[in-house]
């Protein structure tokens, strides 16, 4: 199990900035190998509602995309862990593309996830990270064709990001054949593969993780740092703690 | 106007996320081969006769023009199609597309829920299962649809995230399709949202321009008049026009309340921004950083934040004009063209008549004016006669309340 790579998800400025940063602490305490943090957007359509919720929240608390960079600063001040930024296009856009990349690049990003900017029709984000040294991590599901496979890899990411079903991000994804084995088919390519999309179990991360180089942790770790700051508001000690908790959980099913 | 690898000069396109490639290619396919398809155009045309009950009247409002001194003023009675507004031309062609594709159930967006009651329409007449998203904010001032919806048989589920009206709608039903796209046909209600909609949805809208162009042989028409709020009626209306450089063409926008962020919908003048929200890229009401920021209309169908893409392009060419009304303008050119002509626009198409009504004035006598009244106003009757009808209203849903 110690091969077991898990990335967790959170969200920039939910509940609250300071919140935030300590769920982003725990997590690192915790054991993830990465985090994934996403700004939010106000029109989330590709996630689903515990996600959406918190982004909202996080919007109504004030956030500004440049709270986001500079969260990943007061990050790696705290822990020299890779931070992956998740986001949608209409806020990557807005900032003008290639201004986000070089942004991310100066916070000391490590990658960038945004879905609605795919492989051949992404504002130039795939050529901008590549003259800015940042990674542009491609969203992959299984319903994919080997031949728009090769038009994606042929940005040759270090890492894509597997959705192991179709949908919006939330609810319980089955482990079956059909994603396990789409898992096993990407071996033959080069990039490494992080998967995720309905993981909330450590069974599931311990039958995903021989398949893939890292599980993606997203809508769990966002309910319990929900269901704490519903309990507690404003404890941040109790946020930090909750977070790294929920990440033992899931390697060992011991909170 | 040809588009070109999916845009319209800058606008357009298909931003979405890998998992809806797939459908939205299936989509341009089935649609590419149907719109070329003579059954496919005869089956449409036969369901546009005897179910839409095309073509619509063009009215000469000749108490309008007396009472104003101006323009001769023509009004497009859209609001006379099945379901009152010209939302049941696309709902019709994209049912008709999905069952031809072999799809089982339809899910669309609604706003005003003209677009909610036409496409449940169309499902109840093609035995298609239909799921219709509504913002909560929306069913309050919509009310009477939703009822309509749920006769012809669709589920209308309530979307009670963001701003709780049509934009919110349009998330819930993408998250829907992310999901069910093998058997689900999208069926989107405006000429908006990532390519092959915006095409496809001007197609079907364009039986509106179609038809005036026969209607107006002999007659010169100097401007044409259209509410926008994604802008499906303008873009179906103008169809015809856009490539010849007359007559004016004038989309009309929500002014709301008035000037100021949150107090309107225009986008056409410098408020909109360019950005890629919902699978496009167009002008959108946005903040610093690209949020989508609230707005305000009297018509539930006018709120939305951004723009079809095409009439974006159309706007930034020069071709259409773009104004605004607000909501005393709509509600004064309600009231006009119901006590001269004895027809009630709907809110929405109330802001293509008051700019109808300036135009006309502006104009003077010998020109000619052709408005689109969408949709009709019965839809309406809980805003407009709380509006204008006060506390008679009030008074009589209270009797109505403790006799039902």
């Amino acid at each position: 199990m110690e091969e077991t790579n898990i990335i967790t998800h959170f969200i920039a400025g939910y509940p609250d900035l300071k919140a935030s940063l300590a769920t982003a602490k725990g997590l690192i305490d915790g054991g993830a190998a990465a985090l994934e943090m996403q700004i939010p957007f106000s029109d989330p359509s590709a996630d689903g509602p515990v996600i959406e919720n918190a982004s909202r929240k996080s919007l109504e608390a004030g956030f500004k995309v440049a709270d986001g960079f500079n969260l990943v600063k007061l990050i790696h001040d705290y822990a020299d862990v890779p931070v992956y930024i998740m986001s949608y296009s209409a806020i990557v856009y807005n900032m003008g593309v290639d201004k986000f990349v070089q942004t991310a690049v100066e916070a000391g990003v490590k990658g960038l996830i945004i879905p609605d900017l795919t492989p051949g029709n992404d504002e130039g984000l795939y050529a901008s990270g590549k003259a800015h040294g940042i990674d542009v991590v491609p969203v992959i599901i299984p319903a994919v064709s080997d031949e728009r496979m090769s038009e994606i890899m042929a940005e040759k990411p270090e890492w894509a990001y597997l959705a192991l079903r179709s949908g919006i991000t939330g609810s319980y994804t089955k482990l079956d054949d059909e994603n396990i084995g789409f898992l096993e088919r990407l071996k033959k390519y080069d990039a490494k593969i992080m998967a995720g999309f309905g993981i909330r179990t450590p069974e599931q991360v311990e039958v995903l993780a021989p398949h893939c180089d890292a599980a993606v942790v997203g809508s769990y770790i966002v309910d319990s740092v929900t269901k704490l700051w519903n309990e507690t508001p404003f404890d941040y000690d109790a946020v930090k703690t909750v977070a790294e908790k929920s990440v033992r959980y899931l390697f060992t099913g011991r909170g | 106007m040809k588009q070109y690898n999916n845009f319209f000069g800058d606008f357009g396109g298909r931003y979405v996320p890998e998992v809806l490639r797939g459908p939205l290619s299936e989509l341009e396919e089935a649609y590419t081969n149907a719109i070329k398809d003579p059954d496919f155009l005869a089956e449409l045309k036969d369901f546009q006769k005897t179910f839409i009950g095309r073509p619509t009247p063009l009215l000469h409002a000749e108490n309008a023009t007396k009472t104003l001194g101006g323009a001769d003023i023509y009004i497009k009675l859209e609001g006379l199609a099945n379901t009152g507004a010209h939302k049941i031309n696309n709902a019709a062609g994209q049912a008709l597309l999905a069952k031809r594709m072999g799809k089982k159930r339809v899910i669309a967006e609604t706003g005003a829920g003209q677009h909610g009651v036409a496409t449940a329409s169309a499902c109840a007449k093609l035995g298609l299962d239909c799921v219709i998203y509504m913002g909560t904010e929306d069913i309050r001032r919509q009310r009477p649809n939703v009822y309509w919806m749920e006769l012809f048989g669709a589920e209308v589920r309530g979307v009670n995230s963001g701003s709780c009206t049509l934009k919110d709608a349009v998330n819930e039903a993408f998250r829907d399709w992310t999901a069910s796209y093998k058997d689900t046909h999208y069926l989107l209600g405006s000429a908006l949202g990532p390519s092959p909609y915006p095409d496809m949805v001007r197609e079907f809208q364009s039986v509106i321009g179609n038809e005036v162009v026969t209607q107006t042989e002999d007659i010169k028409i100097d401007a044409m008049v259209a509410c926008v709020g994604g802008g499906s009626n303008a873009i179906g209306f103008f169809s015809p026009f856009i490539e010849k450089d007359k007559p004016r063409l004038i989309g009309v926008e929500a002014g709301g309340r008035g000037k100021g962020a949150g107090n309107n919908a225009v986008r056409m003048d410098d408020s909109g921004k360019l950005g890629i929200v919902q699978g496009y890229k167009s002008y959108f009401l946005l903040d610093d950083d690209g949020q989508v920021q609230p707005t305000h209309s009297i018509s539930a169908g006018l709120d939305y934040p951004g723009i079809g893409p095409q009439l974006a392009s159309l706007g930034e060419s020069g071709r259409i004009e773009f104004q605004s009304a607000t909501d005393k303008d709509a509600l004064e050119a309600l009231k006009f063209f119901a006590s001269t002509e004895g027809i009630i626009f709907a809110m929405e198409s109330a802001h293509a008549g008051a700019a109808a009504i300036q135009l006309a004035k502006d104009l003077g006598k010998g020109r000619n004016i052709i408005v689109n009244m969408s949709g009709r106003g019965d839809k309406d009757l809980f805003i407009s006669a709380a509006a204008l009808y006060g506390d008679k209203w009030k008074e009589f849903l209270e009797e109505e309340a403790k006799r039902i």
